[in-house]
């Protein structure tokens, strides 16, 4: 009887693949013990009726743990926009709504109108970050593709050398640089300008590693064939390679901007007055004059402290460009970040 | 010799062929020159006795040579300038070359040949173009050599000196001052002490880091499972990816905040309520996220542990990390091969055994590489942690990282503290990944 239960049982787990295997498998290599005279007492239809609400219920598993998940990641966005929209007694009180009773639409206005210390408001520091940004970005793009060309296909003493030594930089903390870099804008009176925020970031050795290894990608022949048809070297990088690596390139672009606008270390460090960037503009507080609110006897009292509405309405002001792009150009971005990760 | 040279000297098109022809052969494996060096006695005859042979083939070996001058893309020659020849002419140059099917013989008379003919000066000329590549990487030499080489040269000097002023360039002496003082945190800065922030940093790598790469690694698992919504899913995924830390960070300040009782109204912050209605925190009470009397454990006089704030820096840091790793490992797992889950599948895996057995043993060197980047990233950690707690990191830099305090020495105008504290930064890393390189060697299966 005991005998008889376990062929039943290697019966099922056998039936069991061979509704999942392919025809020719089940046939020739089925073990010999084993006889699939099992049709008397076991129900095909009901075991994969079984297998099938396993996979479902399997299946409800992962989508609300992927759910809840992405709630999570999606959270704090929400609650960015949502606080920003709030007044601020509303943000204060003890249970949190997650859905503003009011919408307080002025907090984006009060915001706007606040300048600092050096009078410069927020649009001042927007056309800051973004002229900052076009000129590094281009000047940067440029400087990559022409080394990753030279470095990718054009043969020099000393090519090795110098990749070698460009890829080594790689391993140095940024830090590191950061202070002597500090000293020779110093020392070179750039302070002030804006040539300071640009001209020490305009060489990215990752970039120019990326794109190298994308210009090797492309075959010889391409090259030949162009040679036939009469182009330059110079015509054959301009008509032909940076068209083929194009996606890298705006990956590359993108990034770049995208590093230009977080940049935050380096414009507080240097303090200039007339160049702040973006983000050390998210880091003030944010109070409002403009904004009464009332206090616990029930009187209208203006704040002078900083307020988080605010705040959130400053930090979702700084996000939006960033998302903007990300919905524009999500496939650019990811597979630009996700080269990053095959090629390391 | 003199009838070779006549051979080879023929109408002024070939000059241009012969100069690529040159530039092929200066590419060559050494072993065909020092086949002629070798044979210094010979050379004479032999090249003469080659030079019936070169007549014999007639225009076929320069053809030849114009082909391989082709073939291996030679820019230097030519490379502003178009190619004067028209297509059919290169079309019927190239079909010769295929035609041709002589070696390296050739190629030695060659070399030979034009050493002799060309002067010093067309060679120097001959030089430059071909090192025309520099001129493509100049600005960026110039560029690295001012802003990254020399630093880093500059950092290893500094650190040493002491007493060192940036203003004056005076300084007392070489020696290791600095950077004991730095790690005794005897640097006059006050508030919490380098060694707080090293200890900070460490803490907050090496646990968020594994967190969120083994929650990258379950939810890409989940990810790749499913077909419906995959792309939705991914793409919400990533979001958090395009963000400015120190924006974000805030945010998630204000998750935490105890907002207090200023306006009469007591707002504990949406995890303290969280937590409440879990029950997992008694009614009444919360824990002070990010205030000044954040509960913490004090370890000694220079080091204390407040893992209140600990904490949320690390959900911060998790949240933070996952896009970039679910896309790496989400890609990566796409490029299993599904065969492996085929045979699994027959042999009656579970799915637990699938995973711990099949799928991450595959997909392990993308894992050693984001536990690798992201303890890297994470040593140099900064603005996020300025966004969460201010400026000032928390109250003093008690929850300071190792980067923040090399720039409050900075900024404070400590710069051979600076330079000290950025070369323990670079050891440390370079510990990390020594450790790495021998860890890897022997579990990663690639």
């Amino acid at each position: 009887m005991a005998k008889k239960k376990t062929e039943t049982t290697n019966n099922l787990e056998v039936e069991q693949i061979i509704t999942e295997m392919p025809v020719e498998a089940s046939a020739t290599e089925m073990p010999k013990t084993v006889t699939l005279d099992v049709s008397t007492d076991f129900d095909v239809e009901r075991q994969r009726k079984k297998q099938r609400a396993a996979k479902i219920t399997q299946n409800v598993f992962v989508y609300i743990f992927l759910t809840i998940c992405a709630v999570l990641a999606f959270l704090p966005f929400y609650w960015m926009v949502i606080s920003s929209l709030k007044t601020e007694p509303e943000y204060r009180q003890s249970n949190p709504t997650f859905f503003p009773h009011t919408f307080q639409w002025k907090n984006y206005p009060a915001v706007l109108a606040q300048s600092d210390n050096n009078g410069s408001n927020f649009w001042q520091i927007l056309l800051n970050t973004l002229v900052v940004g076009f000129f590094s970005t281009t000047i940067g793009v440029f400087v990559t593709v022409l080394t990753a060309y030279a470095l990718a296909r054009m043969n020099f003493k000393g090519k090795n050398a110098l990749f070698a030594l460009m890829l080594a930089t790689m391993m140095i903390p940024g830090e590191m640089y950061t202070l002597t870099n500090y000293l020779t804008v110093s020392a070179m009176d750039w302070q002030d300008t804006f040539t300071v925020m640009i001209v020490p970031f305009l060489v990215s050795v990752y970039y120019i590693y990326l794109l190298r290894n994308n210009f090797m990608q492309i075959p010889n022949s391409l090259y030949q064939a162009a040679k036939v048809d009469g182009l330059s070297d110079f015509g054959y990088l301009v008509k032909v390679m940076i068209p083929l690596t194009a996606p890298t390139l705006v990956s590359i672009t993108l990034l770049k901007f995208i590093g230009t606008w977080n940049s935050y270390i380096w414009p507080r460090l240097i303090n200039t007055s007339s160049w702040q960037m973006i983000t050390n503009w998210v880091t003030r507080g944010f109070s409002d004059k403009d904004i009464m609110y009332p206090n616990k006897f029930g009187d209208s009292i203006y704040s002078s402290e900083s307020l988080t509405t605010l705040k959130m309405a400053a930090v979702c002001m700084v996000s939006l460009p960033l998302f903007i792009l990300f919905i524009f150009c999500r496939k650019y971005i990811m597979r630009g970040v996700s080269k990053s990760g095959t090629k390391g | 010799m003199a009838k070779t040279k006549k051979t080879s000297v023929e109408p002024s098109e070939e000059k241009v062929t012969l100069e690529e022809a040159a530039i092929v052969a200066e590419e060559m494996p050494v072993t065909a020159a020092d086949e002629v060096a070798e044979q210094p006695a010979a050379a004479e005859e032999t090249a003469a006795s080659f030079g019936d042979k070169v007549k014999a083939f007639g225009g076929k070996i320069k053809e030849f040579f114009v082909g391989v001058g082709v073939k291996t893309k030679d820019f230097f020659g030519n490379l502003f300038k178009k190619d004067k020849k028209t297509k059919e002419e290169k079309l019927g140059e190239m079909a010769v070359v295929a035609a041709a099917s002589d070696g390296q013989i050739e190629t030695v008379v060659a070399t030979s040949l034009l050493e002799s003919k060309l002067s010093a000066k067309e060679k120097f000329g001959r030089f430059c173009r071909s090192q025309s590549g520099w001129l493509f990487v100049l600005p960026a030499v110039i560029l690295m050599a001012v802003f990254t080489f020399w630093p880093i040269l500059s950092a290893f000097i500094n650190a040493f000196k002491q007493n060192y002023s940036t203003l004056t360039g005076k300084y007392d002496g070489w020696g290791f001052e600095n950077f004991i003082r730095v790690l005794k945190g005897d640097t006059g800065t006050g508030g919490a002490t380098f060694i707080q922030c090293l200890v900070n940093t460490m803490v907050f790598t090496f646990i968020s880091v594994p967190l969120s790469t083994l929650l990258a690694l379950l939810i890409s698992v989940a990810l790749n499972s499913i077909k419906p919504l995959q792309k939705a899913y991914q793409t919400i995924y990533f979001l958090p990816y395009l963000t400015n830390s120190l924006a974000m960070g805030a945010v998630f300040a204000t998750f935490f905040a105890v907002i207090g009782t200023t306006k009469n109204t007591e707002n504990v912050g949406i995890v303290n309520q969280v937590l409440q209605g879990l029950g997992l925190l008694p009614n009444e009470t919360f824990i002070n996220w990010l205030g000044t009397s954040s509960p913490k454990w004090v370890i000694s006089a220079n080091l204390t542990i407040p893992w209140a704030k600990y904490i949320v820096v690390i959900i911060y840091e998790v949240w933070s990390g996952l896009p970039f790793k679910i896309l790496i490992l989400f890609s990566a797992l796409q490029s299993v091969n599904k065969q492996y889950y085929d045979a699994a599948k027959i042999d009656g895996a579970s799915k637990n055994t699938v995973l711990w057995k099949i799928t991450t043993p595959m997909i392990s060197p993308m894992i050693s590489y984001l536990l690798v980047t992201g303890i890297m990233g994470g040593m140099k950690q900064y603005s996020a942690i300025v966004g969460l707690f201010g400026e000032q990191m928390g109250i003093d830099y008690d929850m300071g990282t190792m980067v923040g305090y090399i720039y409050r020495y900075i900024e404070d105008g400590h710069m051979g503290y600076a330079f000290a504290g950025s070369l323990i930064l670079f050891a440390i890393i370079m510990i990390i990944t020594a450790i790495n390189r021998r860890i890897s060697s022997k579990k990663v299966s690639y």
